[in-house]
């Protein structure tokens, strides 16, 4: 719609031919029709020009008739009533006409624009929706910039403070838009004199953030409000197609994540593997050495077999402090029978000549949670410990004790001094220390870390043996007692 | 004697192998991979079959029911890993019984003569199983320990038959759960270790020190 001069002589000029077509042709027409006529330049120009040129154009047309055409002719004078209605009915006419002829344009023209506006975004849509997130949303910010001038993306004000095109107005309007998500800066209500607008491209109560700058236009036309609402439009747009980069960029750390946890499973798997299969062979042929021969074992055999079942047993507790260490771990948490669980753990286990290990477990243990994999683990170590160390007797007792249920592992060894009986759970600590007959000092570290894991507690103190006693308290199991 | 197909990519435990297999008499048949190890199957005349899970050519699990397939005879697993699931799985492809390593010879040979002992006499007779002091007549619903009966409940007489009838072979808890409980109930251990706690009591002589039913933790029980 635009009001050039143009339209306005346009009007004038169509009056100007009605006017001389309807004078002419008068006796042939007839008033009524004479008047009729006149509404086609109102029409035109309203068309063309919009409100002011169609009201002129209903201004100069009645002017016409009534100057040209109502008797007396050639004068403004009206002396007969109907000449007067027919004058007032065609400007009346002429007005509303050229009213509703803008109305109509205006309303095209809207539709006009809407469309523009939804093909616009269809384009974006469709930009934004190609290829790998990250390229789609750089071809996405090129696509805006080509139509509205030049256009950034600020995802944090450090960005947006390294770039010189924004003055400190400006980075105050970026600031607003950011932590508020308002639009801001050009073309708005907040902080209007700045050079950039800003357009929030996410919804307001992320927490991620980010605005799109847009400069004001070189050509210095103001950005209008509904340009502005477009433009925030495009902007959600823009901002899904970010969401799809980030997920993306996740999935794909997520994935590196888990391709070096599969990694590092298989490491450990075949390390085991090149571990045990040697152990194998030199435990096997130790065995086959020791039944050749013919009277009674020879206890050089022995304490080979003895080194390689301890060497396997370094193996099973490197293992498990390595799932220890990188979080691994995930205890099960099922109902155990100690019973069960120390049987196992004792049948595992060889017990030296000259050492009385008694049993003391109720046949009727309440049973616990735990583990039972880690459990047999945490077990098989205690009672291992409790091995080296005891002299002659090594005690397993278990008993309940509120809603848990202790066991005890008592030795009548040296025992453990009050000041190292924290540090004796420490991963390495004997290894450390000068002592290196009690193995690598990870077997009470694995029991520590598998207990914690199952929800145990262990702890060490003395015994009424004489040496030290472990007890690992374990939650009681909440269903059938046996 | 029995010829007992041996798979291990090893060649020192394949030799081991052989020298345990032949003190019981059996006669061992080396495979170094699974290709080796299928065409032995396939020309025939193998009682069991020792697998190592590690193989280089072919994952030993995958092997496992191609084997199964190839021939009925009992395999046994020879696994590095002490990872239960890895045995689980094992078990519940069809594997009779699985070792870890490293094994010991004694308990490498008894588990094979159960194995080989179950494939014979699968077929039940008239419903009469011993094992050991254990005596359970399956169609008067009796049992007994030494000669003491014992009574027992339906679902203690069905986990102690399904023990007696695996002959000392392992039963996981998922196996052992679906034929007495029903495959609704395959993840309720906790119904299991009731039942086998409560049959120890009747059945142990000493309860708190069980000799006759071993736990394998995370796995399963076996008769000893």
């Amino acid at each position: 719609m635009t009001r050039l001069p143009g339209s306005f002589l346009l009007a004038l000029a169509a009056v100007a031919a009605v006017a001389a077509v309807t004078t002419a042709l008068l006796p042939v027409l007839g008033l009524a029709s004479a008047a009729l006529l006149f509404l086609l330049p109102v029409l035109l120009a309203a068309a063309r020009g919009g409100l002011w040129p169609g009201l002129l154009a209903a201004l100069a047309g009645t002017a016409a008739y009534n100057y040209l055409l109502v008797e007396p002719r050639y004068t403004f004078r009206i002396d007969r009533l109907d000449g007067l209605v027919s004058v007032c009915v065609l400007g009346a006419v002429a007005v509303v006409t050229s009213r509703l002829a803008t109305r109509l344009l205006a309303r095209e023209a809207e539709a006009n624009a809407r469309a523009q506006a939804s093909a616009e975004l269809a384009q974006l849509s469709a930009v934004l929706a190609a290829g790998d997130a990250n390229d789609a949303l750089a071809k996405g910010m090129a696509f805006v910039g080509g139509r509205y001038g030049p256009a950034r993306l600020i995802e944090a004000l450090t960005t947006a403070n390294r770039d010189a095109v924004f003055t400190s107005l400006d980075l105050a309007a970026a600031a607003w838009a950011l932590h508020n998500g308002d639009m801001t800066g050009h073309g708005t209500e907040i902080m209007g004199a700045a050079d950039w607008s800003f357009v929030p491209v996410v919804a307001k109560s992320r927490p991620d953030l980010a605005v799109l700058a847009l400069a004001r236009r070189p050509e210095g036309g103001a950005r209008t409000m509904s340009e502005l609402e477009q433009v925030q439009q495009l902007a959600w747009l823009l901002g899904q197609c970010r969401d799809r980069a980030s997920l993306d960029r996740e999935r794909g750390e997520r994935a590196v994540l888990e391709q070096s946890e599969r990694l590092r499973r298989t490491f450990l798997a075949s390390l085991a593997h090149d571990f045990r299969t040697p152990l194998t062979i030199i435990t096997g042929r130790l065995e086959l050495i020791a039944q050749r021969g013919s009277g009674g074992r020879d206890p050089a055999v022995d304490d080979a077999l003895a080194a390689a079942h301890r060497l396997d047993r370094t193996m099973a507790d490197l293992l498990g402090a390595a799932r220890l260490e990188d979080g691994s771990l995930r205890a099960a948490n099922e109902s155990c029978d100690l019973v069960d669980a120390t049987a196992s753990a004792c049948a595992a286990l060889v017990i030296p000549p000259g050492l009385a290990v008694t049993r003391r477990v109720p046949a009727d243990l309440p049973f616990v949670h735990a583990d039972p994999v880690l459990l047999q683990h945490v077990l098989a170590n205690l009672i291992d410990n409790g091995l080296r160390h005891a002299r002659r007797a090594l005690t397993i007792a278990a008993e309940p004790e509120d809603d848990r249920i202790v066991l005890t592992v008592d030795d009548d060894g040296p025992g453990v001094p009050v000041a190292e009986r924290e540090r004796i759970f420490a991963r390495f600590q004997r290894l450390a220390g000068t002592d290196h007959s009690q193995g690598s000092g990870l077997g009470l570290a694995i029991v520590k870390g598998f207990a914690e894991a199952m929800g145990a507690k262990v702890s060490v103190g003395e015994s009424p043996l004489g040496g030290a006693r472990f007890a690992l308290s374990l939650p009681r199991s909440s269903g059938a007692s046996g | 004697m029995s010829r007992i197909l041996c798979v291990d990519d090893e060649a020192a435990i394949l030799r081991l192998l052989s020298v345990i297999l032949q003190r019981d008499g059996h006669a061992p048949v080396p495979a170094p991979d699974a290709r080796a190890a299928m065409a032995a199957l396939g020309a025939g005349g193998i009682d069991a079959v020792l697998l190592d899970l590690g193989l280089p050519d072919r994952d030993g699990l995958e092997l496992l029911p191609a084997l199964r397939a190839l021939a009925a005879v009992p395999v046994i697993v020879i696994s590095a890993r002490a990872d239960v699931q890895e045995k689980v799985a094992a078990l519940d492809l069809g594997a009779a019984d699985y070792v870890t390593k490293p094994f010991d010879g004694d308990e490498l040979l008894a588990r094979l003569r159960v194995a080989l002992r179950g494939a014979g006499t699968q077929a039940g007779r008239d419903g009469v199983l011993t094992h050991g002091p254990i005596r359970l007549d399956r169609s008067r619903h009796e049992v007994s320990v030494h000669d003491r009966p014992v009574a027992l409940t339906p679902r203690e007489f069905a986990v102690l038959a399904e023990l007696v009838a695996a002959g000392g072979r392992i039963l996981t808890h998922g196996a052992l759960l679906e034929s007495v409980w029903g495959k609704a109930h395959q993840q309720d251990v906790e119904y299991l270790r009731v039942v086998v706690r409560a049959l120890r009591l009747k059945l142990e002589d000493d309860p708190a020190q069980p000799r006759l039913i071993r736990n394998e933790p995370g796995i399963g029980y076996r008769l000893d």
